[in-house]
């Protein structure tokens, strides 16, 4: 895949020293060739080996350089005695040779440190740090002695070479915001629970909130998988929330709030992208007014997501840290085009958070909004939360044209059906049974394994054990209606065919087996789309092809220059951890837009973290050695099912203070430290 | 239970327990330098690296607990060859000072330098220059420090201070104060004491003495109620008998046992006076007239036996207001508990989940106790509610929960605490009755104790499975003193709750399970033992007869914990003791000691010698300073009455508690110990008192006029200022602790 003069990453051995072009062996990886537009790299040089693009690269230096990095510029901790005198040595040691200083017997010092570094290193970076270096020193074993016999410096020493490093660790980089997952991890296991949260709160300012309702892709990419099972990464983001909500503490903030930069930025709603994007830009000392066209803050994760999931008083604490840096809200505001216009004169950016509230259709016969039972999702559930965290009552007409009589969402005695499959689906379907309904369908089209893949197991069995009855493999083909009321649903069954020619199974419509729910709320939840009523018409912003503001993924600008663009808006309906990513890169993007004149910028480490994420840092193949295995994964304890089942408790409990220690215990501090020499 | 094999030779593990805690427990050595059994492993040295039969790599015994069947190897060549080249690289650039290092022939890193036999330093590195920092009490040298991390894991997780941090950064890391310039804590000086090397010291030790030189005397902290174990280092300066003999520094066992400022620093209270033969006869005819005793509860329990002898020979009184709250307090509880001892000590405080402490400023009236619930907090999660008419900053990263209670209301709040947290019990119809027939709208309305802070206090305990009730002194000294404590026996009964009580002085249980106290009618003609009296016996300045100082007597006393703990001579005293005067007026015992096996079996005691009691700490932690007392059953017949109507405290209140690390006259004495003895009060106690910063009152406090300087301290909320009495000598008085004054401004 890439172009290599040599590469040992991950295990190859690619060497085209001396052979013809045409010859040449291409890398199996996706290694950063090209740094940026405007520079292509030398080398590359990472925890599992090294990269050579250029035949004229100084490997001794490169190895110095790296060994610099970890040492000097780097993060290294030095929390350990091999790390710390280690790193420090591998440095002074490889500086002395490349300089024209060094000895036969250095080199036998290296390798010895290098080994017990490898062998003994509390984290990754001090056990793989030696790893490129031993292999530079094998293969171009030849440049060091030649150093040290003519005792002069390497061939470039002197050069201007830039060096780019960036620490990252397997779950930092699978996970959407970045998170420095083993510095949160590293904060729990000792204790320190303000460090933990800092930890969090560098990249993701929602700690309580993705301590609970995270889908965690972190954990798949868990090296602790190779070994028995991954750590529970986000259970443990819980403890510092909680540690500095508990001792009520003020807000233990990444760093401290810069000193007002006199540039201001419009924020279109409060969900977790704006509540990200308000948060970084405060602590970079711009002004931010967050519009909030709901009553209350916090977008769908304060009315989409169920108290008993997202307690409001947690997620609120999370707000608050935001609103702790100066950030101003403004609630019960719709934007309109009109004041996007305006905005464009009164502040220095704005950026659309605005999120996808628009319930899509079922796509079934006879889907009429006007039928009264019909409920789109999002809806029904902002009035189910609007109640339960806010006690803000439905209105009269809300209420008739829901065939309710109560000013809260009461289905005793209803039987809902919901279409869907996701999240929302499920936070339909649980909360129905909260409002006291008498039998709730889930409708998917797919199987079983499919909507735990789409959710999350314990999502999916809390909901059967509350009585959900879930119909795999259907599809509503009709609502039937009397005089505009919902009455009935006709059913297709489906059945998954396999492609006889090998390809995907197709989903095939069993005939005859059509049947009827009598039901008297169809609450579609299959997804959502944007409301663009706000974007001004003869901007003509470039859109996605699946109707989402069209970026390029990397600074979240708009084709509109000062517009941007983050969360479910510009990505699809996805995840919070998402939302939070692309926001916290957004802000860091607008930072630099509003302070240096317009320009769009991505820092090193921005452009390594692109680089890296690209590659994929986490190697399920990869053998772990130096940990115990069978160490199994803590499960945090959740409330009975009967006490759970009709109120809004919070039914996951969170570890014991014992089980979080345990499971921290379990975390490898997979860091590794990355560089490119361009 | 999981079985696996070390060596070959099989063990076993408890759930929790790493690989380190089950070699250490089988006298299996693995070598550690950053190893700390009262922390959480901070695994930074990587010496305690072993093998894993048929497993590549090695894994860290510290912190990694065992699976079931394998066999771990904690000795190889391999091993070896790694070990000692971590200990090459502790030793690379290490300053080769340990010939005036204060640390030198105590020092891991010297040991672990021989053992591993590293005689030259094979790696080289660029040095660098550091600086020392002077942090008061506490010096600290970067370029002697191995990054062990065991001082911010014990500041963190066992002190709660968490004021040191390590500043980040490969070769150049080094601890520093957390969040400050300087070193902002309660200067326990732990971080000493768990510094294996020299990097962090005392500065007051420095370049005194070598660690060879000093002489060991174990003995008990005399200066609050915990009875914490320490050591006193003692030398004899000078070439002949001539020269003096000190007492140079005290350290404690700090793998298993914690040591506050106040019992490492305030060490040189020893009364340096000389025999005094003609006071001695005045003392003797004095205490043969005199009409009573009174006395503080800083003695022994043998003196205690020795005034009970006095009492009953002579027919005199026995005045001791602090002893005399805890035995109406105990045996109150007793009358409905049915034991004479409370449930709970410091372990099982360690061990709790969810804690109240009522009635205490805790983290300075015993710092034993904070450092418990520090540990409980960190390492359980324990949820703590802290009840009291003032907010401890101290205590905020390990408070979950703080309840603020009107003063006075003790008993209210205790009643509703009664009724929080006995649900679902089958109480007998008293109980019961009394229960129900308690006026919650009154007693929240009086206390200022409201519905919703029982309700989230109940939340929090939702989930705890070990739960801890802390009775401080405030209730002990509390005119409704024996229905409080019935309504705390009938929360221990049937809340699910240890019970914890936490007095004043070092002995004062002890004294109240032996003597026979009178109530002190403040008459004339009392002889005052190291307390305020017509003719004072005592080891503090301007005494009558001067006697030994705690540090120089032998003895026992009873802690906390409910153990009796014997206590050694540091420095010898060349007066008189009590014993002599009891010896002249025909109360016979060769050595005060003598009383020891006599201690009163029906409180507790066990007939065991002075000299046939431990007082160490085992190799594997276990406690063995002379006894626990014997659980007594007592019988049951007593009931909570109905609650007295809440009294109100007006005006100007203070509350009398010391500032960190003071505790009584003879802390006051010493030498290091800072002393601070201004009234400190919030601005909304200012506005109340008319008091601004820096102004100077005046007040009367057991009969006699007190002045202070007023400091204003915005960490302070409420109008209750907070008043020392360390300094005010024999004039303490053991009153409920809160008082209503008249200041009167003097001229600055």
């Amino acid at each position: 895949m890439s172009k290599v003069f040599f590469s040992t990453w991950r295990g190859e051995s690619i060497n085209n020293i001396d052979k013809a072009d045409d010859a040449w062996e291409e890398s199996a990886y996706n290694l950063p060739e090209q740094y940026n537009e405007h520079s292509s790299s030398k080398a590359f040089i990472g925890w599992d080996g090294v990269a050579l693009f250029d035949s004229e690269v100084d490997v001794v230096r490169l190895a110095t350089e790296y060994a610099a990095q970890y040492q000097v510029y780097s993060e290294a901790c030095g929390r350990c005695a091999p790390g710390r005198w280690g790193g420090r040595i591998l440095y002074d040691l490889m500086d002395k040779i490349a300089r024209g200083e060094g000895t036969m017997q250095d080199m036998d010092h290296l390798k010895e440190v290098s080994r017990t570094m490898q062998s003994t290193s509390k984290c990754e970076i001090g056990k793989t740090v030696p790893t490129p270096l031993l292999d530079l020193m094998e293969h171009f074993e030849a440049d060091f002695v030649r150093c040290i016999d003519e005792q002069k410096p390497s061939k470039h020493y002197a050069e201007s070479v830039s060096y780019i490093a960036k620490v990252t660790a397997p779950c930092t980089d699978a996970c959407p915001a970045h998170v420095d997952i083993p510095g949160y991890i590293e904060g729990v296991r000792d204790l320190r629970f303000d460090d933990s949260l800092t930890a969090t709160r560098q990249t993701m300012p929602l700690a309580h909130t993705c301590g609970r309702v995270c889908p965690h892709p972190c954990e798949d990419a868990c090296r602790r998988t190779n070994l028995d099972e991954p750590i529970s990464i986000m259970a443990l983001k819980r403890l510092g929330a909680d540690y500095e909500t508990d001792h009520g503490f003020g807000f233990f903030h990444p760093a401290e709030k810069k000193p007002d930069t006199g540039k201001k930025v419009a924020i279109v709603g409060s969900g977790p992208a704006g509540l990200t994007a308000a948060y970084y830009l405060a602590l970079d000392g711009i002004h931010c007014d967050v519009y909030e066209a709901l009553p209350v803050l916090g977008g769908e994760v304060a009315v989409g997501v169920p108290e008993y999931r997202m307690p409001i008083d947690k997620y609120n604490q999370d707000i608050e840290a935001v609103r702790d840096l100066g950030v101003n809200f403004i609630v019960n505001t719709p934007v309109t085009a009109e004041m996007m216009r305006q905005f464009e004169t009164d502040y220095d950016a704005t950026m659309v958070a605005a999120g996808t509230r628009l319930s899509k259709k079922v796509r079934c016969g006879n889907e009429r909004p006007e039928v009264q039972g019909y409920w789109g999702a999002i809806d029904f559930l902002d009035r189910v939360n609007l109640y339960e965290k806010y006690d803000i009552k439905i209105p009269k007409e809300v209420q008739e044209e829901n065939l309710l009589t109560t000013d809260f969402v009461d289905l005793t005695g209803k039987t809902v059906v919901c279409v869907g499959g996701g999240f929302t689906s499920m936070d339909v379907v649980r909360c129905s049974i909260r409002a006291g309904a008498e039998k709730v369908y889930m409708i998917y089209r797919r199987d079983e394994k499919t909507i735990i893949r789409n959710t999350t197991y314990e999502e999916y069995h809390e909901a059967v054990e509350e009585g959900v009855e879930f119909l795999f493999h259907s599809a509503v083909e009709e609502m039937v209606d009397e005089n505009d009321v919902l009455k009935t649903l006709k059913i297709n069954k489906f059945e998954l065919v396999p492609d006889p020619n090998g390809g995907r199974a197709q989903l095939v419509k069993i005939e005859g087996a059509d049947y009827n729910i009598d039901a008297d709320y169809l609450i579609p939840a299959v997804s959502q789309s944007a409301d663009f009523a706000l974007l001004p018409e003869e901007w003509e912003l470039e859109m996605t092809s699946w109707g989402t503001l069209l970026t390029n993924g990397k600074d979240y600008m708009t084709s509109r220059p000062g517009v941007f663009a983050a969360g479910d808006c510009e990505y699809g309906p996805m995840t919070i951890v998402n939302a939070v990513g692309q926001a916290k890169r957004a802000a860091s993007v607008m930072s630099r837009y509003v302070q240096n004149g317009g320009k769009i910028t991505l820092t090193d480490d921005e452009i390594m973290e692109d680089h890296l994420r690209r590659m994929k840092v986490y190697d399920k193949k990869e053998k772990i050695v130096g940990w115990l295995p069978g160490l199994p994964r803590e499960e945090s304890e959740v409330l009975d099912v009967d006490v759970r089942k009709f109120n809004n408790m919070e039914v996951n409990l969170g570890f014991t203070q014992e089980q979080a220690l345990g499971e921290a215990d379990r975390c490898m501090r997979c860091y590794y430290i990355a560089m490119v020499a361009y | 239970m999981i079985n696996f094999k070390i060596n070959g030779h099989s063990v076993t593990a408890e759930r929790g327990e790493t690989i380190i805690n089950v070699a250490r427990r089988e006298d299996i050595y693995i070598p550690t330098m950053c190893y700390l059994e009262k922390t959480t492993p901070c695994a930074s040295c990587r010496l305690c690296s072993v093998e894993v039969e048929g497993m590549d790599g090695f894994v860290l015994a510290c912190n990694t607990p065992p699976t079931e069947g394998i066999n771990i190897i904690t000795d190889s060549d391999v091993l070896e060859t790694e070990r000692t080249n971590i200990m090459r690289m502790y030793d690379v650039n290490h300053p080769l000072e340990c010939g005036v290092c204060d640390k030198s022939g105590e020092c891991d890193l010297q040991n672990k330098t021989l053992e591993f036999n590293v005689g030259v330093q094979q790696f080289a590195a660029k040095d660098q220059p550091r600086k020392i920092e002077n942090w008061g009490l506490i010096n600290y040298d970067p370029s002697l420090c191995i990054l062990c991390e065991k001082c911010t894991h014990v500041c963190n997780e066992v002190i709660g201070d968490d004021a040191l941090d390590l500043l980040f950064g490969g070769y150049n890391s080094k601890v520093i104060p957390k969040n400050s310039d300087v070193l902002d804590c309660t200067f326990c000086g732990e971080c000493i004491a768990v510094c294996p090397v020299g990097a962090l010291i005392s500065s007051d030790f420095q370049y005194s003495a070598n660690s060879w030189e000093l002489s060991k005397v174990p003995a008990t902290c005399a200066h609050c109620s915990a009875g914490c174990a320490l050591e006193y280092e003692v030398k004899h300066a000078g070439i002949d008998s001539n020269g003096t003999e000190s007492i140079y520094r005290v350290k404690n066992n700090f793998e298993y046992a914690t040591l506050c400022g106040a019992g490492r620093f305030g060490f040189d209270y020893d009364n340096k006076a000389t025999k005094d033969e003609a006071a001695f006869v005045k003392a003797v005819e004095a205490v043969s007239k005199a009409k009573a005793i009174r006395f503080s509860s800083l003695i022994t329990n043998e003196e205690a036996m020795i005034l009970k002898a006095l009492k009953e020979k002579l027919g005199l009184k026995l005045f001791n207001r602090d002893a005399r709250h805890m035995q109406l307090f105990m045996d109150a509880y007793a009358s409905v508990s049915g034991t004479k001892h409370y449930s709970a000590d410091l372990e099982s405080l360690k061990a709790s989940d969810a804690i109240i402490v009522i009635g205490s400023r805790i983290a300075t009236d015993n710092p034993g106790v904070r450092y418990a619930m520090t540990t409980a907090a960190r390492h359980n999660g324990a949820k703590v509610v802290y009840m009291h008419p003032l907010e401890d900053a101290l205590l905020q990263n390990t408070v979950t929960q703080f309840v603020k209670y009107e003063v006075g209301t003790e008993e209210g709040v205790l009643a509703l605490l009664a009724q929080t947290l006995i649900v679902d019990q089958e109480l007998t119809q008293r109980e019961q009755a009394f229960i129900d027939t308690l006026d919650e709208g009154y007693l929240s309305a009086e206390t200022n104790v409201g519905d919703d802070e029982l309700e989230l206090m109940k939340k929090q305990f939702l989930r705890s499975k070990s739960k801890t009730l802390v009775i401080g002194s405030d209730i002990l000294a509390h005119e409704r003193v024996e229905n409080i404590a019935r309504l705390v026996a009938l929360i221990e009964k049937y809340g699910d709750f240890k019970v914890l009580v936490v007095p004043t002085e070092v002995n004062t249980l002890g004294v109240s399970l032996i003597a026979d106290l009178d109530i002190d009618d403040y008459s004339e003609n009392v002889v005052g033992y190291n307390a305020k009296g017509n003719f004072v016996i005592s080891a503090l300045e301007g005494a009558d007869l001067d006697v030994a100082a705690f540090n120089q007597q032998e003895g026992t006393v009873v802690s906390i914990d409910k153990r009796l703990l014997p206590t050694n001579v540091a420095l010898g005293f060349e007066g008189y003791t009590l014993n002599d005067i009891a010896n002249a007026l025909g109360v016979f015992a060769e050595n005060t000691i003598d009383y020891t096996s006599n201690l009163p079996e029906k409180s507790g005691f066990k007939a065991v010698g002075f000299d046939d009691l431990g007082n160490f700490y085992s190799a594997k932690g276990v406690d063995e300073r002379g006894y626990v007392l014997e659980g007594v059953k007592v019988h049951r017949g007593g009931h909570p009455e109905e609650v007295a109507e809440l009294p109100e405290f007006n005006g100007a209140v203070i509350y009398h508690a010391n500032p960190v690390l003071q505790f009584n006259a003879f802390t006051a004495t010493t030498e290091q110990l800072e002393n601070d003895n201004n009234l400190y009060g919030s601005a909304s106690f200012a506005a109340a008192a008319r008091l601004s910063d820096g102004d100077a009152v005046s007040f009367v406090y057991a009969g006699e006029t007190v002045r202070r300087i007023f400091k204003l301290d915005n960490t302070l909320k409420g109008t209750v200022a907070l008043h020392p009495t360390f300094d005010l000598g024999l004039n303490v008085r053991s009153d409920y602790r809160f008082e209503t004054v008249n200041f009167k401004r003097e001229s600055k």
